[in-house]
């Protein structure tokens, strides 16, 4: 298996034809030659081993012979699933070996087309490359007229399949390794594909045996990918070219942060796959890292910048939008203070270019007026988690799956929204791992849960705290590690004992055995992880709910070492990064808050200027200084606030009501629609730089085209607008940027782009370059754990809205679409999945006259929308589910103002709304 | 296999299988059932649609029919199934005719079933009484006979209260340790046909730590001619379920789980029978071991008799053979240590433990110990089941059965994986695994199936093929590839397409022996070899003279 490492050496050794190594325990034969491979001649073939996959033995081309002793008698054996053993003599090319290896394939091409000049996969195939290897030059079966019985003769329309907007099969060219199948069910665990009969005439199926259009595929490619022919590929498979260069670069989708490898020619891209490698990956991604990506060259794309003259967004040139925002931003400063100036960056966008932009806001313009999508996303898991640990970032990484023994999943879906980690969880959980989900909505891996707390949207706080009760109520509380790591206990123990809990199970609609079930068993795992997401922070009491989730972890002891933990699943690419540098506006690059003096001093001397001392606003706060005319000049880097942030109406009074809006976007967004100055910047496939993803890696992202004619880097966008500004910055090149940074941000000391190797480094990164797992090892980050203790507080939403609107909207997004879609719709996803719908449960379906694919109003104190609705019982009676993915719909203009208590982080998942057929 | 898929059928148990739910539930037919029950069961569609197609009666063309020809090798030999069919098709459809691969009426043939009743030798005389009556009985006849003083397989059972008492007695007296040593000194071997230690097996059980252990009865007792699990299911069905229950006791099982071929239908009833006796007994009351048998129905795949794919099948997964290791021992049933052994493996525990084991020891050659069954087909005068010492020379036994009952060639012994031995070389063989191996044929499962006079050796190279490639998984290439291969080119020579190319069958059948998954792609060249070797004459008009070029071979010879 690929995870055998170096380390895990021992002092036995075999002999790989005569020569004696050290041997690792549990590898294989095929394994331990693969590693001693140094010399070429010893190559053994195979055809239905993949090293992520596990053993299979279908093929027999990676047949050898072992003996125990060097002269004793040898026996034939699959060295992909033979263990090698101490004194074990290994024969990889003897003749019989030689021979049989050439007989099977013979056979295998006896029943396989002949004319690869016309195959898709010529080149490509895995089976030509063997075929050379053992060099079968003639098939000996049959006569001349025709070789004997093929089992393709017999295959029906199903299994030459070209309807999918990516996913192809030709099961002609198909050698049944079975690689898909295991794919499928071992590495995205969907089980869509499977074998249909026995013997010969078996062949490979999708679900009953239907197209991929009309089965249950998910379109992650991993059957494409791994597939030796050809028989399963995709779209993109016959681009590919020989000669076409690799470029390793990071997905800009979800904050799982995915290593890709794009093949590109004459600047264009081909494909992309997953390179096996990757720490994060391992050759394995979704169907938006691996297939959406036809956005970067789509014709919506912006090619120069916008100046609204007239009322209307003209062409002008890069001088003079530079000239003219210089001019006008000055002017703006001097007219309304810097306070008038605010900007918004991107987690899309790489860390440099963050640095850049809250670089440019604070140091060039003069405020603290910067924030990023952070804000509606994890902004109270920092807040939480620092208050509680010290450090706002996961506390391990997602490799901990492999040697956790529980999962808790609170608010959070990551098989559509974070769909690698969403497929560790699941193959783990698949294998009898147990895991409570805490979910309004039944998830996918809510299935397989043993625990799943379906509580009312916006009671976290309220199932959590009863958590904590039961746990110290069980005597599970892991009192050495409160005792020695943690303070505030005592308080919080006193509070918590004091709940009325079976008023708190009415209040989230739970069943209180089933909540004392899944606490005693959190509690007395060895090891639990807990992972989070949105569906936890997106809260009037977010903050909260992120330090009663810490409360847990420290209460039973799980922090601080492999496979535990409390592990945010970041939402976007480089939501984490953004945050690390600094686009904040209470904390500067490396989260020191700007107001003491102390940090104010650390900053000046670092940029050598003059620095602002006041905490900036917040992105609810700018919406509100705009529409009280206090905000005059807003920057808005890569983020469709219009669509996505909430209360649509009320983010659309606020820009119009601004003197000057600045859009740098890659399409004319809704946002961009409203904008003063578009400026086109360029996608991630255009531009080098570091994401860091949700477990604090830093990763290198490489361009892989140049840009857009036209467009420019974000960086250099950002770059040339400060030196128009007056100050003296270089141009944006990725290793310099990130030295700049590596000066300011502690946690960065040790990054270089050199160091950053293939597979990046986790921070706190020390000057020696050595990078950090797992955090909060021997001590926390603040010294000790501190608890928490918040009641639950009905939303003030509910409050005033719930009785004229009584259904409880919660919003999420799906596998194929990604936040306001502004690339995924712009790709064969779309042909996917093209709208947005409501699920609603039969129930209230039955009492609203509601059917199935039928239209519905759904309004709410703010505003209303019709979409098309889908009875399921995924979500509770009085509650409905949906997306935000498609502009046409404009979810938001139902959502609220209600924000988090601490952070100002919207309350999406709470929407008081009515609902009723059209 | 798919761990994944062995862990979600651990969380449903043994009571709720896919694998039963589709073989014998009667909401698993519809698409729509199927949808509902993989998402019930947490598995893909695909995985409910692909098991079901691998099973003769669940979506093969063999499911569903009225009445079902025999089409194993002894009835082939014997050629009694032309007239079979012919009878049968008077009175059905010829689309509402099956076939099946060997009913285990082998001493009679003639062998059909209706509704879920096996008949044999007569029966079929009286066809219109059979399909007018209900439940009517088969005729069936066979001998059971033992030379041994003291029958241990073929003994009645006649207090099933006492004979439970050897347990109840043995665990009071002896520990754990001592009980497994006894197994262990009885000398006793698998009798499926590896002949595997089965002392050392329950021990290595015994040995790994888990919260979940199975004990597997393999009674899918596949190989045409064998017949002797059936006769002990039918006949002796306690002895059976006490070695299971040893088994759990000194291992540490509390599930027995009995595989028996849907073709036993009475088989699966009497058992179904002696556990209810057994639970009538209430013999572990007040014990904190606990116990419990479960029958699960096969559905029509000879590849379920191999370990590894018959768990896989209790399990839903397509029974396609997994990879070793892990050994069931370590990771069986729903990945739980388990042992699984031939249903003839079990039988004698109850008296290597109340007769001792020297006892049992005492009985063969020392190395290949106490009795064995040995199932006997039509071609001899008395065919029947034959229980005699291990070690017994092979005319002996004959001899008891009165010998031949036609002019022979050769036998088929130990199953369509066995060697074909003809008549001269018997009299060196002695009834034992060493004595097999050492002359070049394979002791197996001890099923004697007459080749006679007039059947030609080229048809049954084809017959072997032909049921290879019915029969393979289609997991690995040389038994999935090499089986339609081989049949072909034997095919083409018989119907005078094309001469055989010896160094290509050569070829063919090493590819198949050394680098085949299983027993079944490896095995069937024994066989076959056998054949070419002692009957190259015969075979001679069916083989293309060699290329000059191609006569040195290159092949190394194998070294084992």
């Amino acid at each position: 298996m690929s995870n055998l490492t170096a380390d895990m050496m021992t002092n036995k050794v075999a002999f790989l034809n005569g020569v004696a190594h050290n041997i690792i325990a549990d590898e294989s034969v095929l394994d331990f030659s693969r590693r001693l491979e140094q010399n070429k001649q010893y190559d053994i073939p195979t055809l239905c081993d993949d090293n992520r996959l596990d053993a299979y033995g279908s093929c027999r081309v990676c047949s050898v012979d072992i003996a125990l002793s060097a002269d004793g008698p040898r026996k034939v054996m699959a060295s992909c699933h033979t263990p090698i053993a101490d004194g074990m003599h290994i024969f990889t090319n003897s003749t019989r070996v030689e021979k049989l290896r050439k007989n099977i394939v013979e056979l295998v091409l006896s029943d396989h087309p002949d004319n690869c000049e016309e195959c898709p996969s010529n080149n490509y195939c895995e089976l030509q490359d063997v075929a050379v290897a053992t060099g079968v030059r003639e098939i000996r079966f049959g006569n001349a007229e025709s070789r004997g019985k093929q089992s393709r003769d017999t295959l029906p329309e199903v299994s030459k399949d070209d309807a999918h907007p990516y996913m192809r099969m030709d099961l002609s060219l198909c050698i049944d390794c079975n690689r898909c199948v295991r794919a499928c069910d071992e590495i995205q665990g969907e089980q869509v594909l499977s074998a249909v009969g026995r013997g010969f005439d078996s062949r490979i199926i999708k679900g009953q045996d239907v197209s991929f259009d009309d089965s249950d595929c998910v379109s992650c490619g991993a059957c494409a990918q791994t597939c030796p022919t050809g028989a399963i590929s995709d779209v993109f498979r016959a681009n590919r070219m020989a000669d076409a260069e690799k470029i390793r670069t990071i997905c800009s989708y979800c904050g799982v942060g995915c290593n890709l490898e794009v093949s590109v020619k004459d600047n264009k891209i081909l494909s992309i796959e997953a390179p096996k490698d990757a720490a994060v990956n391992a050759g394995h991604t979704c169907l938006k890292g691996r297939y959406a990506w036809r956005f970067y060259n789509h014709p919506d794309r912006l090619t120069t910048p916008l100046i609204r003259i007239n009322d209307e967004l003209t062409p002008v040139s890069w001088a003079r939008a530079f000239e003219y925002l210089a001019e006008r931003l000055l002017s703006i400063k001097n007219q309304h203070g810097s306070d008038a100036i605010a900007g918004i960056s991107s987690a899309r966008c790489t860390n440099e270019e963050n640095y850049l932009l809250q670089k440019m806001i604070r140091v060039v313009l003069g405020t603290n007026n910067i924030d990023c999508c952070a804000r509606v996303c994890h902004s109270p898991t920092a807040y939480g988690m620092q208050k509680s640990f010290g450090t706002g970032a996961a506390t391990n990484s997602i490799d901990d799956i492999k040697h956790t023994e529980f999962i808790m999943l609170i608010g959070a879906n990551p098989t559509a929204a974070h769909p690698v980690t969403g497929a560790k969880i699941k193959q783990k959980v698949m294998k009898g791992t147990p895991l409570i989900v805490i979910d309004p909505v039944e998830t996918e891996l809510a299935r397989y849960a043993q625990w799943h707390i379906q509580l009312r949207p916006g009671t976290n706080v309220a199932v959590l705290n009863m958590m904590a009760y039961y746990i110290i109520d069980e005597g599970l509380v892991d009192m050495s590690f409160v005792d020695n790591r943690t303070e505030e206990y005592q308080s919080y123990h006193d509070a918590i004992m004091a709940l009325n809990i079976d008023q708190l199970a009415d209040i989230s609609g739970v069943d209180k055995a089933l909540v004392r079930d899944a606490a005693m068993a959190y509690a007395k795992a060895n090891n639990a992880m807990s992972f989070h997401g949105l569906g936890v922070t997106e809260h009037s009491q977010g903050s909260r709910a992120i330090m009663c989730i810490a409360d847990l972890t420290m209460l039973t002891g799980n922090i601080g070492r492999s496979g535990v933990g409390m592990n945010p699943l970041r939402g976007q690419n480089n939501v984490q990064g953004a945050a690390d540098m600094g686009c904040q506006p209470h904390q500067g690059a490396g989260y020191f808050p700007v107001d003491t003096d102390e940090n104010h001093r650390y900053y000046q001397e670092h940029y050598k200027a003059e620095m602002p001392k006041e905490v900036g606003y917040k992105i609810p706060e700018m919406f509100n200084a705009a529409l009280a005319g206090d905000l005059k000049a807003l920057w808005i880097l890569g983020e469709d606030v219009v669509q996505t942030d909430p209360n649509q109406q009320h983010v659309v009074a606020s820009l119009s009501n601004l003197e000057l809006l600045i859009v740098q976007e890659i399409f004319l967004s809704e946002t961009a629609k409203m904008a003063d100055v578009v400026l086109p910047g360029t996608s991630f496939l255009e531009k080098s730089g570091t994401f860091t993803n949700g477990e604090r890696r830093v990763q290198k992202v490489n361009a892989a085209v140049t840009p857009k004619v036209g467009c420019k880097t974000d960086g250099q966008i950002i770059v040339e607008m400060m030196n128009a500004l007056g100050y003296q910055q270089a141009d944006y090149q990725a290793d310099t940027m990130l030295e700049e940074i590596a000066q300011v941000v502690p946690f960065f000391a040790g990054i270089t782009w050199d160091n950053l190797g293939e597979n990046g480094l986790q921070w706190p990164v020390a000057k020696n370059g050595k990078d950090t797992q797992i955090l909060h090892l021997e001590s926390f980050k603040r010294g000790l754990g501190r608890f928490h203790f918040y009641p639950f507080e009905e939303s003030v939403e509910i409050e005033k809205n719930g009785a004229a609107f009584p259904y409880i909207l919660t919003t999420s997004r799906n596998l194929e679409h990604y936040n306001c879609g502004t690339m995924t719709r712009r790709t064969g996803n779309g042909d996917i999945v093209n709208e947005d719908v409501l699920l609603v449960n039969h129930i209230d379906a039955q009492e609203k006259n509601i059917t199935n694919d039928s239209q519905v109003r759904l309004f709410s104190a703010r505003g209303e929308i019709v979409l098309k609705a889908q009875i399921s019982d995924k979500v509770n009676q009085g509650i409905l589910f949906t997306t935000f993915h498609f502009p046409e719909l404009m979810i938001n203009r139902v959502t609220g103002d209600v924000t988090d208590k601490h952070t100002k982080c919207p309350e999406y998942k709470v929407v008081s709304v009515g609902i009723e057929a059209v | 296999m798919s761990k994944n898929l062995t862990a979600l059928a651990k969380r449903q148990g043994i009571d709720q299988t896919l694998f039963q739910e589709l073989a014998i539930g009667e909401d698993s037919k519809s698409k729509a059932q199927r949808k509902a029950l993989a998402k019930e069961l947490l598995i893909g569609e695909a995985v409910v649609h692909g098991a079901a197609s691998f099973y003769d009666f669940i979506d093969g063309d063999n499911a569903n029919k009225k009445a079902y020809v025999c089409n194993g090798s002894s009835c082939l030999c014997a050629d009694t199934q032309h007239n079979v069919k012919a009878k049968l098709t008077q009175h059905f459809a010829a689309d509402d005719i099956g076939h099946v691969t060997c009913l285990g009426r082998c001493a009679q043939n003639s062998a059909f079933q209706i509704n879920k009743e096996n008949y044999s030798g007569n029966d079929i005389e009286n066809l219109a009484e059979i399909i007018n009556a209900d439940n009517a009985k088969s005729s069936e006849h066979y001998y059971v006979e033992s030379n041994l003083a003291q029958p241990i397989l073929t003994a009645e059972i006649n207090d099933v209260a006492q004979y439970y008492q050897v347990f109840s007695n043995a665990i009071a007296q002896f520990t754990v340790d001592e009980l497994l040593q006894q197994i262990t000194d009885s000398g006793l071997r698998g009798r499926g046909g590896a002949g595997f230690p089965t002392g050392f097996k329950w021990r290595s059980c015994r040995d790994v730590v888990g919260d979940e252990k199975y004990i597997v009865c393999n009674a899918d007792e596949g190989d045409a001619g064998a017949y002797s699990d059936r006769y002990l299911l039918e006949q002796r069905p306690h002895a059976v379920l006490f070695g299971m229950l040893m088994a759990g006791y000194l291992s540490g099982a509390e599930t027995g789980v009995l595989y028996i071929r849907d073709e036993y239908p009475q088989a699966i009833r009497t058992t179904e029978a002696a556990i209810a006796e057994f639970e009538a007994l209430g013999l572990l009351k007040g014990m904190a071991f606990k116990f419990s048998f479960k029958i699960i129905r096969g559905a029509g795949a000879y590849i379920c008799g191999e370990e590894t794919a018959l768990l896989r099948s209790i399990e839903g997964q397509r029974p396609l053979v997994s990879v070793r290791p892990p050994f069931p021992t370590q990771s069986g049933l729903f990945g739980c240590p388990t042992i699984l052994n031939n249903v003839e493996t079990f039988a004698p525990i109850n008296f290597i433990l109340s007769e001792g084991a020297q006892q049992y020891f005492a009985l063969g050659n020392g190395k290949s110990t106490g009795s064995k069954l040995v199932s006997l087909d039509s071609s001899f005068a008395k065919p029947g089941i034959y229980e005699v010492a291990m070690g017994m020379p092979m005319l002996d036994l004959f001899a008891m059965a009165g010998g031949f009952s036609k002019p022979l060639k050769a036998l088929h012994i130990g199953g369509p994986l066995g060697g074909v031995v003809p008549i001269s070389a018997l009299e060196k063989l002695t009834l034992d695994f060493e004595s097999f191996a050492e002359s070049g044929f394979l002791l197996g499962h001890a099923s004697v199936i007459g080749l006679p006079e007039p059947l030609s050796m080229i048809d049954y190279i084809e017959h072997l093929f032909e049921f290879t490639a019915a029969e393979s998984c289609g997991k690995c290439y040389p038994c999935k590839l090499g089986s339609v291969r081989g049949q072909e080119m034997v095919q083409d020579a018989i119907d005078g397409k094309q001469l055989l190319n010896r160094e290509l069958l050569d070829d063919l059948l090493e590819t198949m022996q050394l680098g085949s998954l299983c027993a079944l792609g490896g095995g069937v060249p024994l066989p076959i070899q056998n054949i070419l070797q002692y009957f190259a004459d015969e075979l001679k008009p069916f083989i293309a003279a060699k290329k000059p070029e191609s006569e040195q071979s290159t092949s190394e010879q194998a070294n084992v």
